[in-house]
């Protein structure tokens, strides 16, 4: 054996190959050591989650948030049920907010501008720059700041008055006309509080409270409790009355597609015809007078006997709510309209009842007459040092209001922006603050309430930022200030601690309790004072149509984005690819018109238009959407950035750019519908990155409605129909029996049936989901908050294009009855569909390597590992809900630190593999592990909440073990509206359970029109 | 010239063949040295290899995303090819086996290329569905193996069944095919030297041409072509079940499998016609494969064409009279949808096209079959891209509803799955003597003194 290795010359090898093989590994890449926690943080259990309260920031609501953190990172936002706002509810934009978070475009640390160019800087040398300019501007300091919190507002006011100067609060998106018009009517400068929840006849002439507005979650929570129909079958009625149908607007039973301005005219009828009938005028009998029907009729174009039928019915069928315009209806004589609106409610007898003008929402209301204001002044240089704060006014401004020029002639530029921004661009000094979730603070979202902010973690260390109340502090104590603290989070505390009451025991367990809670309710809050009286009139104010500038032939209605808001979200690819919740559009900015005024001028869908006003012109594609009346074409805020991060910039075009720059008097509110617009061809197309295959159900049981007048019947003919002819044919045998609608919902899956047959033997739960699309709303929170917890990645457009978007859960909307022509009925139905975890899955026979299966406990699962991408059981499934991963979309979509946001209990997908919804098994699984370590016992109802029906603010979802005969989930499926969708056709046994959507109009048989 | 004898035996023989030493001289002469034609149809192959394996090596790099499939149409191109190649497989097997076993006389000349035609479509056609899926690192978990998980695969599902009936099928016709040619390589093993000797040598296993041979050979032939006989039947069947077990408006049909084998035939045929009339041309062989030939194909195309009709318009009677909205939705939409231009080719080259075949005058001129068959196959593609998009693309969801446009890398590798099979049948062409040269000396006269001949005539 002389040419065998030895073993000690085996060792001898494999001993210098393995010190080789450290060296190497030494010289080229430094070591990095995984240190396990040495000292562990006291609230930190790897593998649970820990939660922490805080309040959204995303709009000026306000809503309270849970935060669920995980090893220290926040991986997703939750409404806090507790916080009279949110209700337990956020909304998809507040979702989206924690994108901002990790935002990979954001500033990574302070910048200064040198010669033209940014260039890093120091957090000392900044503040240090930013002293020594407000110190030779001599307290010529300009700060424009959008919504904050009370202590931060008095912070900015506390460093204004020590360092001298001015203070402009400016945001897009302004409530300021109807807080006029509250001021005129009723003498406090307030914002009404409305309470739709009670309301019996709702009409919005305008208002788009569901998705923008005071606040959208709570407004939406109680229209969804008013709009439903309860157990005695009463259901509140709405009525839309505007001239395109908003995402509000689509869920109104009725639609009054009044020409743009003419509100103010039929409110006015409507409350002289209440007066007329015994209604209390009170000082504006005469101002009603001048409204009798008939002029009434000719100035909104709305027939008189639909005023009068209005009129009727909103006393009536009340108690009667009318809202004014919202924030998307602003037009010259927005204020008015909404005083109509308030002298509506009040010759009615709503103020008090529906009405409040205690606890009302807090919303920012500045009026934009005070920009114009500081943009004058900027351009006279007046200003020495301009600072902007929490908003982005050289994007959400009219391109034409001249901001640009003034902002740029001030000396120095401050932006405490914490990424790029239009304005940022601009500025000489970039001192990114930090995001709402890395941040202390406070709100008040409505009288009596106080809500903390509190960092629910450490600030995202890719991105050196700094709290602007830090910052403010810090400058003003450079220049010899002393405001009383040296950190905002002591600011803050000194605030709270001087404002506390007594009688909220002491200070420090207060504190400690409210920021645990979230909340703090103060004496007094959310409790309804008496019913105000109408205040004479005593400014000058119009009801008439307003005039609108040009001669195009359509009226440009320029509304906030569902999504971006007024583009504050529009860096947000979840926004980005979330269905536009009334186009259902992704990415792209599109015109909305009506198809009979694109086929008079030759234009189809998709097409390529010049949009022109006397300030500007954009190219968009045209969505052609019988929902917006002939004479009107619209154009959602948040597209077109120019300089906002990767995904925003450069997508869409900017209504702005169409916009002139016009006040509304005497709020001072920015006017949106101002203008006329031509809309031309170019000759070229796209297609449109929507999901949206077709918009009608073609007489399929997709989305079915009942009538009111036929719930509680046992009459069979209006059911859908076929459903006592395949009984009967299953009568005769030889078919599975389908059970029959509101039938015992724990038959499921059917004893005998010979599918489905894992679950007959088990005797655990059976987990199943009731849809009440009487309440949804098609806002489409659910979307992000599946995406959120489920780790689901966007596409991107040019993938949207193809057709592969991956929502696990999407929002199907079909049109039965849209009228744009005259005052009519309105029938939109939403359709949220998810997997419908069937119980006979089509899905589950053809995989041919059982990577889709049955559990025990009724859910369709998905084992990804196992998955080899034949795509089969997506052709097999009729609801077509699941998604495969064509590229490794996770990896190549989502840059660091936006991975950061993962949910660390939900798998990362790779490219190849067939996903879809899995009833959040891992907060099922969390939820049961929890009850068992803990507590030793069985889960209870309701304490499985999918994100889906947790997000949701119309509370139209609910989860729960059908086997159990008193969860929740039973409780609502037992309900004769119970149906599930393409069930009696192909036998899936879906178990997820929809209750049809009540209409008021007859309903023909197949629930259509 | 033949006998009485000769005539009658050899109907539809060969009138320019005098000796069975032509037969053995003008096939072998294929194998020797290539001509013009050739080369260039095999550098045009080898380039179309190229871009096949080149597009899929991208996709697998890239991810399966560089198809144009989406969220409705899961299956595209790529399972049209491969029906379509699994179709095209089935007429050789039809022409080799079950024609042998009914002594069809006329299929002495065409079963090699035939055969030929089925292993290497075969061997497309298995390519495609690992093609198609999305991890195809992992497809070996399609075949039941055993293994540390214990985890078998679905038996229920339509797929593992393709996964049985595809490489059974394979593996019975290419031990057919290769049967069959043992005879002629002993032939070709004769007439050629070095290299090519030692490979014949080896793979004619030994055969001397005695009578013990042919004994065992004939017995095992008729025993491959009647095992190999319910396969052409059953290996369709399957694959049309990949789609009637689905519950897809437009796939769910019991009469999927029988249209499936008679469509199968049918572009099987055609695809033969095709095939032999190019070999005919460049290889000399017009003594070989005659006008009686190609009307004996034809006519089987004929009947095939009016069978797939036939199913074609009973899928449309069955929608209809069902009363079944969707499944009525699913068929009109198929005529008049988005896809409307498809569905029409299907029926022009499928349904309108053969029936020209009707006519003796077309039946007889070669020129006027292969464009007919040209038509016919792109006919039978587009039935399958019929079946599979157009169902897929509207089904029960109004609101899923979605179009699908293949990608350049998905026509790649479709029209390089040609130039694969191309690729192979060249080669085969040139390998293995294309023409059954033992079988077709059964069907000559025997040969004679020609004194007897003569004094007989």
């Amino acid at each position: 054996m002389t040419d065998g290795i030895k073993r000690r010359d085996f060792l001898k090898v494999v001993g210098a190959g393995s010190a080789g093989a450290t060296l190497t590994g030494c010289s080229t890449e430094q070591v990095e050591r995984l240190i396990p926690y040495v000292v562990p943080p006291e609230d930190i259990t790897p593998g649970v989650a820990t939660w922490y309260t805080t309040v959204c920031d995303g709009c000026s609501a306000q809503c309270g948030m849970w935060v669920r953190t995980r090893e220290g990172r926040v991986v997703k936002l939750e409404g806090n049920p507790e916080h009279p706002v949110s209700g337990g509810a956020l909304c998809s934009r507040g979702h989206a907010s924690l994108q901002h978070l990790y935002n990979p475009d954001r500033y990574t640390g302070p910048m200064i501008r040198e010669d033209g160019e940014l260039r890093p800087a120091t957090w000392e040398e900044a503040e240090d720059l930013l002293a020594q300019e407000i110190q030779s501007a001599g307290g010529n300091v300009l700060f424009i700041g959008g919504h904050m919190g009370p202590s931060m507002n008095r912070l900015v006011s506390d460093f204004l008055g020590a360092v001298g100067g001015n203070r402009v609060q400016y945001e897009a998106i302004s409530d300021a006309p109807l807080r006029a018009a509250a001021q005129m009517a009723f003498g406090h400068d307030v914002l009404p509080r409305y309470d739709i929840e009670h309301a019996g006849f709702l009409m919005s002439f305008g208002d788009d409270f569901i998705e923008s507005g005071a606040s959208p979650v709570a407004y939406q929570r109680q229209y969804a409790r008013m709009a439903s129909a309860d157990d005695h079958g009463a259901k509140g009625k709405f009525v839309f009355v505007g001239p395109r149908l908003s995402l509000t607007g689509q869920n109104a039973d009725e639609w009054i597609p009044i020409r743009p301005g003419g509100e103010a005219a039929l409110a006015l009828g409507m409350a002289n015809v209440i007066a007329a009938g015994g209604g209390n005028a009170g000082p504006y009998a005469s101002v009603l007078a001048a409204y009798d029907v008939g002029t009434a009729a000719q100035m909104s174009g709305v027939s008189e006997s639909t005023i009068r039928d209005l009129a009727d019915r909103f006393v009536s069928e009340g108690p009667g709510l009318a809202l004014g315009p919202g924030v998307g209806g602003h037009h010259r004589n927005a204020t008015g309209a909404h005083l109509a609106a308030l002298i509506l409610n009040a010759v009615a007898g709503s103020v008090g009842r529906t009405v409040h003008l205690e606890g009302g929402p807090r919303s920012a209301s500045a009026p934009y007459a005070d920009m114009e204001a500081a943009i004058g002044a900027m351009a006279d240089e007046q200003v020495g040092v301009v600072m902007v704060h929490g908003t982005n006014p050289a994007y959400s401004l009219p391109t034409v209001s001249g901001f640009n020029d003034a902002f740029t002639s001030v000396g120095f530029k401050v932006s405490f922006s914490s990424a790029p921004d239009e304005t940022s661009a601009m500025a000489d000094l970039i001192l990114p603050d930090r995001h709402f979730l890395e941040s202390w603070g406070d709100s008040m979202p409505m009288d009596g309430v106080m809500a903390l902010r509190q960092p629910v973690m450490q600030a995202v260390p890719y991105f050196d930022s700094k709290q602007a109340g830090d910052v403010l502090l810090s400058v003003a104590a450079r220049n010899g200030a002393n405001l009383g603290a040296a950190t905002f989070y002591d600011f803050l505390r000194a605030q709270h601690q001087a404002s506390h009451e007594p009688a909220m025991g002491d200070f420090e367990s207060a504190w400690r309790r409210t920021l645990k809670t979230g909340v703090a309710m103060h004496a007094g809050a959310m409790e309804t004072g008496a019913a105000a009286a109408l205040r004479p009139l005593d400014s000058a104010i119009t009801f008439d149509a307003p005039s609108f500038d040009g001669d195009g032939d359509f009226v440009l209605l320029v509304h906030p984005s569902p999504r971006f808001g007024a583009g504050e979200l529009s860096n947000s690819p979840w926004m980005l690819e979330l269905p536009d919740p009334v186009s259902k559009i992704t990415w792209h900015s599109w015109l909305e018109m009506h198809p009979h005024a694109a086929e008079a001028r030759g234009i189809r869908e998709g097409d390529i238009v010049t949009v022109a006003s006397d300030q500007g012109s954009v190219d968009v594609p045209v969505w052609l959407y019988p929902g917006i009346r002939e004479d009107a074409v619209a154009l959602a805020m948040g597209g077109g950035h120019t300089d906002f991060g990767r995904w925003a910039t450069g997508n869409g075009v900017n209504a702005m750019d169409l916009l002139p720059a016009v006040t509304e008097q005497p709020s001072g509110a920015m006017v949106t519908v101002a203008t006329t617009v031509t809309v031309s061809p170019t000759g070229e197309r796209r297609r449109l990155a929507t999901p949206e295959g077709s918009d009608d159900q073609h007489d399929r049981p997709i989305a079915p409605a009942v009538a009111l007048a036929d719930l509680g019947h046992e009459d069979e003919s209006h059911e859908e129909g076929g459903h006592g002819e395949l009984q009967e044919l299953q009568g005769g045998g030889g078919f599975l029996p389908v059970p029959a609608e509101g039938g015992a919902p724990e038959a499921f899956p059917l004893e005998g049936a010979r599918y489905g047959e894992y679950a007959t033997a088990h005797e655990g739960p059976r987990w199943a989901m009731a849809i009440d699309l009487d309440k949804c709303t098609g806002c489409s929170a659910c979307v992000t908050a599946c995406q959120a917890e489920n780790n689901v990645p966007w596409v991107g457009e040019e993938q949207v294009l193809m057709g592969r978007e991956m929502h696990w859960m999407r929002i199907e909307r079909y049109y039965e009855h849209v009228d744009a022509t005259e005052a009519s009925h309105l029938d939109v139905r939403f359709l949220p569909m998810l997997c419908q975890h069937c119980g006979n899955a089509p899905c589950e026979p053809v995989c041919p390597v059982f990577a889709t299966y049955h559990t025990p406990e009724g859910v369709n699962a998905q084992v990804y590992n196992r998955c080899v991408g034949t795509r089969y059981c997506a052709n097999n499934c009729p609801y077509k809900v699941r998604v495969f991963n064509w590229y490794r979309y996770t990896d190549e979509n989502v840059p660091e630190p936006m991975n950061w946001q993962w949910n660390p209990d939900v798998t990362v997908r790779t490219n190849g593999v067939m996903e879809k919804c899995s009833f959040c098994m891992q907060r099922i699984r969390e939820a049961e592990n929890q009850a068992a370590l803990e507590e030793g016992r069985p889960v209870r109802d309701g304490e499985i909440v999918p994100a889906c029906e947790q997000s949701c603010p119309a509370e139209a979802i609910v989860f729960g073990n059908v086997r159990d005969p008193e969860s929740r989930v039973s409780q609502v499926v037992a309900n004769e509206r119970t149906y599930r969708v393409l069930d009696e056709l192909i036998n899936t046994q879906p178990a997820v359970n929809y209750l049809k959507k009540v209409t008021f109009h007859e309903v023909q048989s197949g629930g259509h029109e | 010239m033949a006998t009485s004898t000769a005539t009658e035996r050899g109907a539809l023989t060969h009138p320019d063949v005098e000796q069975l030493s032509d037969v053995n001289r003008d096939v072998l002469k294929i194998l020797s040295k290539p001509g013009k034609g050739w080369w260039i149809l095999f550098l045009i192959a080898s380039a179309g290899v190229g871009m096949f394996l080149g597009s899929w090596a991208w996709q697998v790099y890239r991810g399966i995303g560089v198809s144009g499939l989406n969220a409705p149409v899961g299956w595209g191109v790529y399972i049209t090819t491969f029906v379509f190649w699994v179709g095209i497989a089935h007429s050789g097997t039809l022409i080799s086996a079950i024609l042998f076993l009914f002594r069809a006389p006329w299929r002495q000349s065409i079963y090699r290329a035939a055969e030929a035609m089925t292993v290497f479509a075969v061997m497309t056609a298995g390519l495609f569905p690992l093609i198609h899926v999305g991890r195809l690192w992992h497809a070996y978990w399609l075949i039941p193996y055993p293994n540390s998980r214990f985890l078998w695969p679905n038996f229920k599902s339509p797929l593992v069944w393709d996964v049985f009936a595809v490489t059974t099928y394979f593996t019975v016709s290419a031990v057919f095919f290769y049967l069959g040619t043992v005879p002629d390589i002993a032939a070709a093993r004769d007439g050629s030297k070095g290299l090519r000797k030692k490979l014949y040598s080896v793979i004619s296993l030994g055969w001397r041409g005695t009578d013990r041979q042919w004994h065992h050979f004939g017995k095992a032939y008729i025993f491959l072509a009647a095992l190999a006989t319910p396969l052409v039947l059953s290996v369709h069947s399957v694959v049309s079940w990949d789609f009637a077990m689905a519950i897809v408006p437009g796939w769910h049909a019991t009469i999927f499998a029988p249209y499936f084998v008679a469509g199968a035939i049918f572009s099987g045929v055609a695809m033969v016609i095709t095939l032999t009339v190019v070999m005919r041309k460049v290889f000399g062989l017009e003594a070989y494969l005659t006008t009686k030939h190609y009307d004996a194909m034809a006519k089987l195309c004929l009947l095939t064409s009016l069978i797939v009709l036939y199913a074609y318009l009973s899928e449309f009677f069955m929608a209809w009279y069902s009363g079944e909205e969707i499944e009525r939705t699913a068929f009109w939409n198929r005529l008049f949808g988005d896809y409307w231009w498809a569905t029409w080719i299907m029926l022009t080259c499928n349904g309108l096209v053969p029936i020209m075949l009707w006519f003796k005058r077309i039946r007889h001129s070669i020129p006027a079959l292969f464009v007919i068959s040209i038509f016919i196959n792109i006919g039978m593609w587009f039935e399958r891209y019929v079946i599979v998009v157009t169902s897929l693309h509207h089904e029960f969801e109004p609101w899923a509803w979605g179009i699908y446009r293949p990608s350049l890398t998905e026509m790649g590798i479709m029209v390089g799955s040609f130039a694969w099979f191309g690729f192979w049948f060249l080669l085969f062409t040139r390998l293995l003597p294309p023409v059954a040269i033992a079988e077709l000396k059964e069907v000559l006269p025997p040969p004679m003194r020609k004194r007897t001949k003569e004094a007989h005539s």
